[in-house]
């Protein structure tokens, strides 16, 4: 913005400049070159001095002294035509006359410099140029010169206002978008807060159920400790129990070999009473063969049979017991062996038991230290969550804060965008010859409608400019009655609305309006303050123009344009 | 010469015979009672050689007082069925054959059992011969055997 000032008023200086040059270049001398004659001497001198001083040092230093001869005849020569060059100017001077550049200006017509100081007045720049014609051409190209300066910084204003403006309602955008996003992350914050008290709430469930655990844990050790003393014992008196299974085993056996013996004895013993048998009856046999005399001899004989007999009856009967107890000797050695191979695996089962429950008591142990560690973690856990509570707290009133500031810088927004607004309407009470100048734009389609010969013409015009210029929600033209002869307006824009048709606008005496009467007043182009559209229901400004007809150029009614504000912006 | 050896009798059939006196011995099912005047002493069985060629009745030769002893099989003998095993077989040395003529033998047996007196006149059935005939002695059939008449079978 300010580069493009800086570059309007240069180009305004460069032509100011040129047209001097090429009008009056004596004038130009007479206004500039005195100065310069003063200035140029005065730096003469000063570099005379300088130099003189600087030759002297450098002579002082031991410099060679046709130095010094070379510069004091330079430095004379310089001087001498400078000299003769300001002698020459004042002497043209002096030979000039001095009223015959003066006399246009004192004689130019003072009703055209009027005319254009009115136009100046009321804004109409372009107009305020054109009634310079007539003047001298100095005065012409002075006011020209103003006017131009006076349309660029009006032009530079526009700009600014909008982009003051289209920046304002970003910034209110922004502001808006922050604050929403404020707002929501305020909500978020306090939806986070809530969960970190939850969480310190859960955390302080977990370091009590921690605690717990680990008092069942301790518990639980202490009952494996128990519990494997109790299988230590167990172990023991089985292995107790399975030693003297095994000395009744080794006794078995014992008795089982002693029933080997036993039987062996009964073996001879029975041999013995065979033996004894058959002696029985060779002694018989003898008897017999003694005749009467081994009578008694037989009768011994038999008796030794007998006893003979009852000895191997005993035998039997010894025999039977015998297999009997050993047959029990057998059932105790295979039950005790059953029994050993019982207390065998009821050993191993005890040592696994008491590997498991080791085993076990070590898991208990682990877990209540594991236990202990998580209760003082959640314990600390908890801590932390209270302080991130009391941070979000913080933060939610720093967000509330910041909310609220946002909702003060979307309001200063919203009113440097209306400060951009009246500014630019403000500004848009010149009339330019810029294409971006209402007002310029305005009488462009008044002269248009100057040239219709018919209300349909009137209508087509009007069409063209709606078509033309997308920001202008509807255009009218209203004759000196205070008829509407035609009326144009965009249908999208008015899309779900109540419109104002041609020929609702035909009931209304439009010479009431405001617009009407300062256009029909002032005869010149006016713009009203910014009012909501009936037809789109956004804020819009009225630009009115006077229409002439006739060779007299006699008014004959107004164009008038509504401007949709943000359309317009956005262009 | 042991005295136990079989020898010829010198009283050939001169010789008391005890009315009745019988030497009972089992052979295979059956019970067998045999005078004790012809028999001259019981012993353990005796080992047997076999003697290739010989008839069933005869087991084999055995060796009695230093001099050889055929022993018969007394159960073959007297066609006697199978009995259980024998817990303590004997071999009964007896005198076979008519008086004038008789040759001590071995009779291989199962058991000898006891010595009892067999009234003559309670045998009765019998072939004639080796077995002549049969008796009750305690309840229980005898078969009564005559050695003189075995001697003769042979």
């Amino acid at each position: 913005m300010i580069g493009k000032m800086l570059g309007a008023g240069a180009r305004a200086d460069a032509w100011s400049t040129r047209s001097d040059r090429e009008r009056w270049p004596e004038q130009q001398q007479v206004e500039i070159r005195p100065g310069s004659a003063l200035a140029g001497w005065l730096i003469v001198i000063g570099l005379g001095l300088a130099g003189g001083a600087l030759l002297g040092i450098a002579v002082y230093r031991g410099a060679p002294l046709w130095i010094a001869v070379v510069f004091l005849l330079g430095a004379g020569v310089g001087a001498a035509a400078y000299g003769t060059e300001v002698y020459r100017f004042y002497r043209r001077l002096e030979t000039r006359d001095p009223g015959e550049r003066r006399l246009p200006a004192l004689a130019g017509d003072l009703s055209s410099l009027q005319a254009a100081f009115e136009h100046l007045g009321a804004g109409d720049l372009v107009r305020a140029v054109e009634n310079t014609r007539a003047l001298p051409e100095r005065v012409a190209a002075i006011f020209t010169a103003a006017g131009r300066a006076l349309a660029s910084l009006a032009e530079q204003i526009q700009d600014s206002s909008i982009e003051v403006a289209s920046s304002a309602d970003e910034v209110n955008q922004i502001a808006s978008d922050l604050a929403s996003g404020s707002s929501e992350q305020a909500a978020s914050v306090v939806e986070i807060t809530a969960a970190m008290e939850e969480l310190a709430r859960t955390a302080s469930q977990i370091a009590a159920n921690a605690t717990r655990q680990a008092a069942l844990a301790e518990r639980a050790e202490a009952s494996g400790d128990a519990g494997s003393a109790a299988v230590d014992e167990a172990v023991t008196g089985v292995e107790e129990v399975q030693k003297r299974i095994s000395g009744i085993a080794s006794r078995a056996d014992n008795l089982g070999t002693r029933s080997k013996e036993i039987y062996r004895v009964l073996d001879l013993i029975t041999e013995i009473a065979d033996e004894t048998h058959i002696l029985s009856l060779n002694a018989a046999i003898e008897g017999a063969a003694a005749g009467a005399d081994g009578r008694r001899f037989a009768v011994v004989a038999e008796e030794v049979r007998r006893l003979a007999h009852r000895s191997q009856e005993s035998v039997d009967s010894v025999r039977n017991l015998l297999d009997e107890f050993a047959s029990s000797i057998r059932a105790t050695i295979v039950a005790t062996e059953e029994g050993s191979k019982e207390a065998s695996r009821v050993l191993e089962r005890s040592r696994s038991a008491a590997t498991a429950i080791g085993a076990l008591r070590a898991a208990a142990g682990d877990t209540a230290r594991v236990a202990r560690q998580i209760s003082l973690a959640t314990q600390q856990q908890n801590a932390a969550s209270d302080e991130v509570v009391m941070t979000l707290r913080e933060v939610s009133q720093v967000v509330q804060r910041m909310t609220g500031g946002l909702k003060q810088l979307s309001g200063t927004a919203d009113r440097l965008n209306r400060l951009g607004l009246t500014i630019q309407l403000l500004a848009q009470s010149f009339h330019l010859g810029s294409p971006r100048s209402l007002k310029h734009l305005v009488e462009d389609w008044a002269s248009q409608l100057e040239q219709t010969k018919s209300s349909g013409d009137m209508q087509r015009v009007l069409d063209g400019l709606i078509d033309k210029t997308p920001f202008i929600e509807m255009a009218y033209f209203v004759d000196t009655s205070g008829y509407t002869v035609a009326l144009s307006f965009h249908q999208e824009e008015s899309a779900g609305r109540k419109l104002l048709g041609a020929e609702g606008a035909r009931e209304i005496d439009m010479t009431r309006r405001p617009w009407y009467r300062a256009v029909a007043r002032e005869r010149r182009t006016t713009l009203t303050s910014p009012y909501q559209s009936i037809q789109s229901g956004e804020p819009c400004f009225t630009v009115a123009a006077p229409v002439r007809r006739g060779s007299q150029r006699e008014f004959a009614g107004v164009l008038g344009i509504d401007v949709n504000i943000n359309g317009w912006m956005r262009i | 010469m042991s005295p136990d050896a079989p020898q010829k009798d010198p009283s050939s059939g001169a010789a008391p015979r005890a009315a009745g006196s019988h030497l009972l011995v089992r052979a295979g099912d059956y019970v067998c009672a045999l005078p004790l005047t012809s028999v001259r002493r019981v012993v353990r069985a005796l080992p047997i050689h076999p003697l290739p060629g010989s008839t069933a009745e005869l087991k084999g030769l055995s060796e009695f007082g230093g001099e050889p002893l055929p022993v018969l099989d007394l159960a073959r003998l007297i066609a006697a069925p199978p009995g259980a095993n024998p817990a303590f077989p004997v071999t009964i040395v007896a005198w076979a054959g008519p008086a004038e003529a008789r040759e001590m033998v071995g009779l291989s047996a199962d058991a000898a059992l006891e010595v009892v007196d067999v009234p003559l006149s309670s045998v009765v059935g019998g072939d004639g011969a080796f077995v002549l005939g049969e008796a009750s002695v305690g309840g229980e059939i005898v078969r009564v055997l005559d050695l003189e008449a075995l001697g003769r079978a042979l």
